[in-house]
């Protein structure tokens, strides 16, 4: 043979070489970005073909895997699918072996509007129909996945925020195509609302991306939610994952954590409101004693006035001047100071020498007593102006 | 309900608050806290209003300190709950 020679084969030897090639050459995982195309369900495996608008290749979901598949695809939609090569050497076909297929996100938002838009025009998707929540819930029945984090964020956050309420978890899956699934539950958690009485509704699951959300644009399960007699409370992904469900919801929170917040109380905000309404009473008692006090001496000070008016007190002091005006001109000071008064025996005061004779009897008053004497002489002093005339004597 | 102890109200208040919930509580220390501020409570019954709207704030903030919550899950097969066993976390 010459080195340019092509090789020879049977159509056996021919396919089995393009099978080996293919399995030793070829990734044996890959992702393929598609629309899918017709998909059908024959002899229980999905048969699709993979398109890009220039290409095509047809995929194949066993049966097997199907059960698996959490998601299977509408004429049209466009896809991601981990897969593997299929050869077939008997006839050459090639297919790829669907070993997960997932909607890409265009998918998942084009079926998010779909619905939004039906509900909308509809009426079931209306901010006016929206529920206020309960004060003070007593009994909060919570949908999520059983164990999650999802979950322990809500009992942390609602252990922290009011302990005084009772929480009823119902667990559903939360991943895959499980509408159904949470449609059952919450007509299980509708027939058991008249014994367990829940006061709301909280729907949750913790972040994933958003085709993993998918389920919540899912029409039947959000008009369930539309209809539910409790107040509904989403909690769902991601604070910028918005879904069907959030907008049916009474209340969307971003997070489980932020619907737990949503619809309980905060115990320190009840803490303060406890401590202001203690310090009101405190306040209360003293502003009370002190008025009390407050009106009580203003009577007293009014008391006072009536019985002691000030008249009286003035009429005491003028009368207490008198008195003392009184004193100062008495003539007992003067005879207290060695003066004497000088009088006849009828008791006439004699103020000048030419009211006297000799041998008249007189009587002299001292401070503490009187001396009867008898006159000897007179001598009148030169200098002295009499200002009484000599027969100018008081008599009584 | 028995005869009220006169001898020592202040234990029977607390027996009473005991029964009532955060909210009734709450509600019966407003009104008590109402009527004072109406003044429409006597001088001899002033200090007894304190103690007794003390008493239930006390109930209130000893129910948000000591609660344990309650967790309950319901089991859609049975339709009966019960306490959430403990791998309520991951």
């Amino acid at each position: 043979m010459t080195a340019d020679a092509p090789p020879t084969y049977s159509v056996q030897e021919l396919n089995g070489a393009i099978g080996s090639l293919l399995e030793r050459g070829f990734a044996p995982r890959f992702l393929v970005q598609a629309t899918a195309s017709r998909p059908q369900v024959k002899k229980g495996h999905l048969w699709l073909t993979l398109t890009d608008g220039e290409a095509s290749i047809t995929a194949v979901a066993w049966a097997s895997k199907l059960k698996q598949l959490n998601y299977v695809p509408a004429d049209g939609e466009g896809v991601t699918v981990v897969g593997k090569l299929n050869f077939w050497a008997a006839r050459a076909s090639l297919a790829v072996q669907v070993l997960d297929m997932r909607p890409s996100l265009s998918t998942v938002l084009r079926r998010f509007e779909a619905v939004r838009s039906l509900l909308e025009s509809e009426g079931v998707i209306d901010p006016n129909r929206r529920r206020p929540l309960p004060q003070s819930p007593q009994r909060v029945a919570v949908l999520t996945s059983v164990p999650s984090s999802a979950l322990a964020d809500i009992l942390r956050t609602a252990r922290e925020r009011w302990p005084l309420t009772e929480l009823v978890v119902m667990a559903i899956p939360v991943q895959g195509d499980v509408a159904d699934r949470i449609k059952a539950a919450l007509q299980q958690l509708r027939n058991a609302s008249a014994g367990l009485q829940p006061d709301a509704l909280v729907l949750a699951r913790g972040g994933g991306s958003r085709e993993d959300l998918m389920v919540f644009d899912d029409e039947e399960l959000c008009r369930s939610l539309a209809s539910f007699p409790l107040p509904v409370v989403t909690g769902i992904g991601h604070e910028d994952d918005l879904t069907v469900a959030d907008l049916v919801a009474d209340h969307r929170a971003a997070t489980p954590t932020a619907a737990m917040v949503a619809l309980l109380p905060s115990r320190d905000t009840a803490q303060l409101q406890i401590s202001e309404r203690r310090r009101q009473l405190t306040n209360h008692r003293s502003w009370w004693t002190e008025r009390q006090r407050q009106r009580l001496a203003e009577r007293q000070q009014s008391w006072q006035e009536l019985s002691l008016p000030s008249v009286l007190i003035q009429r005491r002091s003028q009368l207490e001047q008198r008195k003392q005006l009184l004193q100062a001109l008495s003539p007992q000071r003067w005879l207290a100071r060695g003066f004497a008064i000088l009088e006849s025996p009828s008791g006439a005061v004699i103020r000048s020498v030419n009211a006297v004779e000799a041998e008249q009897e007189l009587v002299v008053r001292l401070s503490d007593g009187s001396i009867r004497v008898k006159a000897q002489s007179t001598e009148c002093d030169p200098q002295s102006v009499p200002d009484v005339a000599p027969s100018d004597s008081l008599t009584p | 309900m028995g005869p009220r102890t006169t001898k020592d109200p202040l234990k029977q208040w607390r027996k009473d608050a005991e029964a009532l919930s955060y909210e009734e509580a709450l509600q019966a220390a407003d009104l008590l806290l109402n009527q004072l501020q109406n003044d429409s409570i006597p001088l001899t019954e002033l200090q007894q209003t304190y103690q007794r709207g003390q008493i239930y704030l006390d109930r209130c903030e000893r129910l948000l300190e000591e609660v344990e919550q309650t967790v309950l899950q319901l089991d859609p097969k049975t339709m009966t709950t019960a306490p959430l066993d403990a791998g309520g976390t991951r």
